[in-house]
């Protein structure tokens, strides 16, 4: 796998160079798409609903950009292996390649798209604390359970193609099912534990904490999402493992 | 030296019977999924008992009818499909022209494409950089260097994936047919290009129909029928017996030869 870094990177800018080519905005649509979602849903949620959260702006982008990086990513490469049939069968690559790349190309637009909207959430009311250091973490940990996530679907969608639309409606499900216009707590009970299986919860948890709170997540915050990557990465690439030899049969 | 052994080899396929007809079937099967029934299917072997090696330097032709195995053969040379059974071990590293152009993208421009399909083939990176000018000085294509692929001829666009394929520095090159496709004068690019790579004393593993090709190009070949080797041995040879089968063939079966 190491041996085909050069491949991986060229792979990266090239996704990149096709997310963007041909369209005027370019990168500006991966900015106008959440900053429409915060304009309505703040519209909807502060002033018609009155749901009383401070900064509610903010309280809503520190969740939304970790929840699209997710979403993105995973729907992204769902079909970058069934996509790309004559990779898979007329030369040998290690075909985990093709999720990374894809996934490597979500997580710098993912960045961007954190970096440019800094300035901005930083005049709604983010804050500027030491806190922000342990974002890092946090985003490696949700790269690699996209990673995981991706490699799982990309391999079934080899044999059932089904899996897009499974998973497009699981991630419109995943939506009202993460903490992203509302706060976990308002979950009862006896559901948290269910509710908690979602990985990118916590994820989108301790964001907040950091960008809206200017606090340090608790230790547990961040071993956690760490915990839960490893977990799924490695089911995700058992699935992949087991299902890889009949790839150039099926595709 | 054997630089290609493929030993004892058998290739299995399963062609699913579609039966999809209706909504409700196509909900029983999707089910079905989740351990539930599978849709059946058939179990066919596209190779059987097949046993070869090819010696270090030679040219070796892969010849047969329609579906008797030749380009499965080469994709388990390639390492892009594993056999059920036996073994295929390769001495070297191998470029697989299976394909020409895997990768392009027809929004990227002519140099992005370069780039990119070079680093599928296994240029590496800092010596692609270097040989990019000549690729497209060679695929003649300077004027378009910065258009996008998508503005190209299909022929410029092979020519161009040719410049970039060619440039391997592989010991082993597996050529598919689908590369007779381009013009009379690709071709005889192409072969210079072959005869260029034998007199460095590479291998190549070359699947074609054209008998011509096969006997002028190739010392050895492997005659291909139903997923077993009828003969092996010199090209000229087995090209002969080749020539031979296609013939009786069509003399016993009229309705084909009319």
């Amino acid at each position: 796998m190491f041996e085909h870094t050069d491949v991986i990177w060229i792979l990266v800018k090239k996704d990149f160079k096709i997310r963007y080519r041909n369209s005027l905005l370019g990168f500006v649509w991966s900015l106008l798409n959440p900053l429409s979602m915060m304009v309505i849903l703040t519209l909807v949620f502060s002033f018609l609903l009155k749901s009383g959260i401070q900064d509610f702006s903010v309280f809503l982008l520190s969740a939304l950009l970790p929840w699209r990086f997710f979403s993105i990513g995973t729907m992204q490469a769902t079909g970058s292996i069934a996509g790309n049939p004559s990779l898979v069968k007329k030369i040998y690559l290690p075909r985990q390649i093709l999720v990374l790349a894809n996934n490597l190309a979500s997580f710098f637009s993912f960045l961007m798209e954190f970096v440019a909207l800094l300035p901005i959430m930083m005049a709604l009311g983010m804050r500027l604390t030491p806190a922000l250091l342990i974002l890092p973490a946090l985003m490696i940990s949700e790269f690699l359970i996209v990673l995981g996530t991706s490699l799982a679907l990309a391999a079934l969608n080899v044999f059932y193609r089904d899996f897009y639309q499974i998973w497009e409606i699981t991630l419109q499900l995943g939506f009202f099912l993460s903490p992203i216009f509302y706060e976990a707590k308002i979950i009862p009970e006896r559901y948290l534990l269910y509710y908690s299986l979602n990985p990118v919860t916590r994820i989108i948890e301790s964001t907040r904490k950091v960008l809206l709170y200017g606090v340090f997540p608790s230790a547990f915050d961040v071993a956690i999402p760490l915990l839960a990557a490893f977990v799924v990465l490695a089911i995700g690439y058992a699935t992949f493992r087991r299902l890889e030899p009949r790839f150039a049969e099926v595709t | 030296m054997n630089v290609i052994q493929v030993e004892d080899v058998w290739k299995k396929f399963k062609i699913p019977h579609e039966r999809k007809a209706t909504v409700l079937d196509a909900i029983a099967s999707t089910l079905a999924l989740f351990g539930g029934r599978r849709s059946t299917f058939e179990e066919f072997w596209a190779l059987r008992n097949v046993t070869f090696n090819v010696l270090k330097g030679r040219s070796v032709g892969i010849i047969g009818e329609n579906g008797s195995g030749k380009t499965t053969l080469l994709r388990l040379i390639a390492n892009v499909m594993k056999p059920d059974q036996g073994t295929i071990s390769v001495n070297g590293r191998i470029a697989p022209m299976l394909e020409l152009g895997l990768g392009f993208h027809p929004e990227l421009t002519v140099k992005e494409n370069v780039v990119v399909f070079g680093a599928i083939m296994g240029l590496k990176r800092d010596r692609l950089r270097k040989q990019i000018e000549s690729i497209i000085e060679f695929a003649e294509l300077r004027r378009f260097e910065d258009a996008p692929l998508k503005t190209l001829s299909s022929g410029m666009q092979m020519r161009l994936a040719f410049s970039v394929a060619v440039e391997t520095d592989a010991d082993i090159i597996l050529v598919d047919e689908a590369l007779a496709v381009g013009d009379m004068e690709f071709r005889k690019r192409c072969l210079t290009k072959f005869k260029e790579f034998k007199d460095e004393g590479r291998t190549i593993v070359l699947v074609s129909h054209d008998m011509g090709l096969i006997t002028e190009f190739c010392e050895d070949a492997v005659f291909l029928s139903q997923g077993e080797i009828i003969a092996k041995g010199s090209a000229s040879e087995v090209v002969q017996q080749y020539i031979r089968q296609v013939e009786s063939q069509a003399s016993s079966n009229p309705s084909i030869a009319g």
